[in-house]
């Protein structure tokens, strides 16, 4: 009953950062939500999970748990990948402004660039 | 200049390219061009050699990438209100002749984008085979993912209108701006032509060109690139 309870607590946790990633990343937070949704499912009723398991010659309905466990793993590395690459968009975006800007200045051009969107994506 | 183009711009991307980028932007001049120069983060003195040799010359603070330093250039040529720009490599590769058939070709009425191709003339010099492999691996993700009926592609040597320039918004800032750029001509639904160019190889550019392994990076950047907004 401990093992059920805390998963179910970590899976929450995951159910809520797929709907916190679904804005940004509809495909992690939709494939995150789904397999925290399933891990649930299997942690209530691990008959289902056994039996699932068996059908698709994993073994043992636990050993299905620990692979949607793996799974939301990945899928969370995945998003915390894009992430990184949405920064780096920023920082490109806020590395030309500054380029074109002191390039205008050694010209002896008003600096007119329109304002950039750094805010970032949530 | 000629026809309905007045003010064309020369885009060059260079990261540690001072041995050739003098050169390379002496002949744009000599030609007739203005040339605005990406210095991307260099550590040499890629941005003093093309100041020397009349380039205009912008530099990125950090080395972001040759799809990054393209679209700093192709911003701040249409600042300048340029109607015209080519896209053209530092490390010697082109020639500047290529320049007036690109921009002959965006003069036709209709067309916004001229995009250098090795293989419509066979006239490409020593290109050699593993390059030629990766070239038509390339062709074929390019031409099934686009739909574009193109004969070359990641080929520097490309003209556009302002027009065309502005369908363009480059966000993959290394290597896969070259299939991201024919992706953004398909859904512009802009037209394009081919023009045929001349690309000199030498063990210097070679040197610094992609490589077979490049090609893994390129397709993981464009997968991901589709993942998120």
């Amino acid at each position: 009953m401990i093992a059920q309870l805390l998963l179910t607590a970590f899976l929450a946790l995951v159910l809520v950062y797929a709907w916190s990633a679904h804005r940004t990343v509809p495909i992690i937070g939709l494939l995150a939500g789904g397999a925290a949704l399933a891990g649930l499912y299997f942690v209530w009723v691990p008959e289902h999970a056994t039996a699932l398991a068996a059908f698709a010659g994993i073994g043992r309905g636990s050993d299905l748990i620990v692979y949607t466990w793996v799974v939301i793993s990945l899928l969370i590395m995945l998003n915390l990948h894009i992430k990184l690459r949405l920064q780096l968009d920023m920082i490109t975006r806020l590395a030309r402004a500054v380029a074109i800007d002191r390039a205008k200045d050694m010209l002896g051009q008003k600096a007119e660039a329109p304002p950039i969107e750094l805010q970032a994506k949530k | 200049m000629t026809g309905r183009i007045r003010n064309p711009w020369v885009v060059v991307a260079a990261y540690n390219e001072a041995p050739v980028v003098g050169t390379v932007v002496s002949g744009i001049r000599r030609a007739g061009y203005a040339v605005v120069v990406v210095d991307d983060g260099s550590g040499d003195r890629t941005g003093d050699v093309a100041l020397l040799a009349g380039a205009v010359v912008v530099r990125h603070p950090i080395n972001l990438g040759q799809g990054a330093a393209l679209q700093t250039g192709i911003d701040y040529a249409l600042e300048q209100r340029a109607d015209a720009l080519v896209t053209f490599d530092a490390d010697g590769q082109h020639s500047p002749a290529a320049i007036a058939a690109l921009l002959a070709a965006i003069e036709q009425p209709g067309i916004d984008f001229a995009l250098g191709s090795r293989f419509l003339t066979g006239a490409t010099a020593n290109l050699p085979v593993s390059r030629r492999i990766l070239l038509s691996a390339a062709l074929w993700f390019t031409r099934a993912s686009t739909g574009l009926p193109v004969t070359d592609t990641h080929n520097g040597l490309r003209a556009m209108t302002a027009r065309g320039a502005r369908a363009i918004s480059l966000r993959q800032n290394r290597m896969a701006h070259a299939s991201e750029i024919l992706h953004q001509i398909a859904q512009s639904r802009l037209r394009f032509v081919e023009v045929p160019v001349n690309i000199e190889y030498s063990a210097y550019s070679l040197g610094k060109g992609q490589r077979i392994t490049d090609a893994l990076t390129i397709l993981i950047d464009l997968f991901a690139r589709r993942l998120y907004r």
